[in-house]
């Protein structure tokens, strides 16, 4: 969901990035960040909590909470709702508490 | 006077004041109490590494560690404890960088050896078997022994609060020990912002404020406190089982059971009783995880803190009696306090009833620095 359309602010209309979530090919827009974009295409569930695995979605949105953890080009634990979106990233829902490098 | 009715008082509620009361109190004593100024373990304990070692270089401090160990092994059964003290024994690796470390090593692993610690020499190939991150450029050798390990300070310390209160012993905390009363050479009691209490044997267990609780009862204990500062990592998957520590690169570094690294230094600082947080500890902790075990420089700090060890001037404790009678002391840990307080609690109870000492009692006296330097200097501490 976005949004267009505004009685008093106006959007002007902003270049399309292409970046992977899981996989599949998504587009955001310049100025997104990887969660407002991800959000924008519907996907709503960003994480899982840790010990009971259910859905964790977009909740402090400041960067302070875990609940939008993400592995971003291989790196753990990306706070994806104040990371700008850029084209290409590889973005993948995160197994557990993240990995570092290989190991 | 049966030493088993004896009022006693022990001040600090960390582990090793925690481990006393349950001792004393498991032995018969009927009259026990623990003031803390604080929480339980809110000092040195629950700021701790959270490491067990067996891998020392004085004999005694080996064989205290390996009791120890024994003791952590069993702790939930012997302490009757409904919980789980999280000993983890996935070993600790002491990395070397030159060859003074080399040869100490090496003596110290025969020494080792020699007291059934199942210890090793290793090369840095070895090392790396390991820990596979571990990066071995500049790592001359390496020692490891598998059941070193680490355990949770808060719920270890709450396992011997639980099983002491159930034997009889009365904990205050958020109490301070405002004066030690002496009269006749001996002690009659403590004053505290909660009232006196008299006693027949006071024990102080105070950590890192324990050379202040001496001077209240007129004894001098030659140890300064030094703050030492410590970070947590966010956590991540599990990917290094044992503790890493060096001497000579000045670290130690585990991964918890919940997925962080808890890591510190032991940088030199004047005494005092601060437990600041610096920038400078930060930076070069943060430069020397990454450089002994770089896939850390993704990880993100989470907080640090600091606490204080209580260094005595051979790095050995000092458990036993004092000229003031019915003062004992257990105190300058010199940071490794926590692994050992099973046995600390053990001695502490053997001194006060008078019982055979099962460890050379006289090597960790307060006399044992009267005049001549002192033979077996701890050299492996961080």
């Amino acid at each position: 969901m976005r949004i267009r359309e505004h009685p008093i602010l106006r959007f002007k209309e902003r270049s399309k990035i292409a970046f992977t979530f899981d996989g599949r090919t998504l587009y955001g827009e310049a100025g997104d960040t990887i969660a407002g974009a991800l959000h924008a295409n519907g996907v709503k569930e960003l994480s899982r909590s840790l010990h009971l695995h259910r859905p964790r979605g977009f909740y402090c949105a400041i960067g302070n909470c875990a609940s939008c953890h993400m592995t971003v080009d291989g790196e753990a634990n990306v706070r994806t709702c104040i990371t700008p979106l850029k084209a290409g990233m590889v973005v993948k829902t995160q197994q557990g508490k993240g990995r570092v490098d290989g190991y | 006077m049966n030493p088993k009715e004896a009022r006693i008082v022990i001040i600090g509620g960390g582990i090793s004041g925690a481990s006393i009361a349950y001792h004393l109190a498991e032995a018969g004593c009927t009259d026990v109490t623990l003031i803390e100024k604080g929480y339980l373990a809110s000092g040195a304990t629950g700021r701790c590494g959270a490491g067990v070692r067996q891998q020392w270089g004085t004999r005694l401090n080996c064989q205290m560690a390996k009791e120890s160990v024994a003791f952590f092994e069993r702790a939930e059964e012997i302490l009757g404890y409904d919980g789980d003290v999280e000993f983890k024994q996935a070993g600790y690796l002491i990395v070397g960088t030159n060859e003074e470390e080399d040869a100490r090593f090496a003596e110290n692993v025969a020494l080792q050896q020699a007291l059934d610690i199942p210890a090793e020499h290793l090369t840095p190939k070895q090392a790396k078997r390991l820990i596979p991150h571990l990066n071995t450029e500049g790592v001359t050798s390496a020692t490891f022994c598998p059941t070193d390990g680490h355990l949770n300070p808060f719920l270890m310390t709450d396992a011997f609060y639980h099983a002491a209160s159930e034997r009889g012993v009365r904990f205050k905390t958020y109490t301070k020990v405002t004066d030690v009363r002496v009269k006749d050479g001996r002690v009659a009691g403590v004053e505290t912002t909660a009232g006196d209490y008299p006693a027949d044997v006071i024990i102080n267990a105070a950590g890192g404020h324990a050379q202040l609780v001496g001077q209240m009862a007129g004894v001098e204990i030659p140890v300064q406190s030094q703050n030492r500062e410590i970070l947590v990592t966010e956590p991540i998957e599990k990917i290094q089982d044992p503790m890493v520590i060096s001497f000579s690169r000045n670290i130690y570094c585990q991964q918890t059971p919940h997925g962080s690294f808890v890591m510190g230094r032991g940088d030199n600082r004047p005494s005092g009783y601060t437990t600041e947080s610096s920038w400078q500890f930060l930076e070069a902790m943060a430069q020397t995880a990454v450089t002994l075990l770089p896939p850390l420089k993704d990880l993100r700090v989470v907080r640090q803190w600091g606490g204080l060890y209580n260094l005595s001037p051979d790095r050995q404790p000092i458990i036993g009696g004092t000229e003031v009678e019915g003062f004992y002391i257990a105190c300058g840990y010199s940071g490794h306090g926590f692994m050992l307080a099973p046995v600390t609690g053990r001695l502490m109870k053997e001194i006060v009833l008078g019982e055979k000492p099962s460890l050379p009692l006289e090597e960790l006296s307060l006399e044992r620095f009267d005049g001549e330097d002192t033979e077996a200097y701890e050299q492996s501490v961080v």
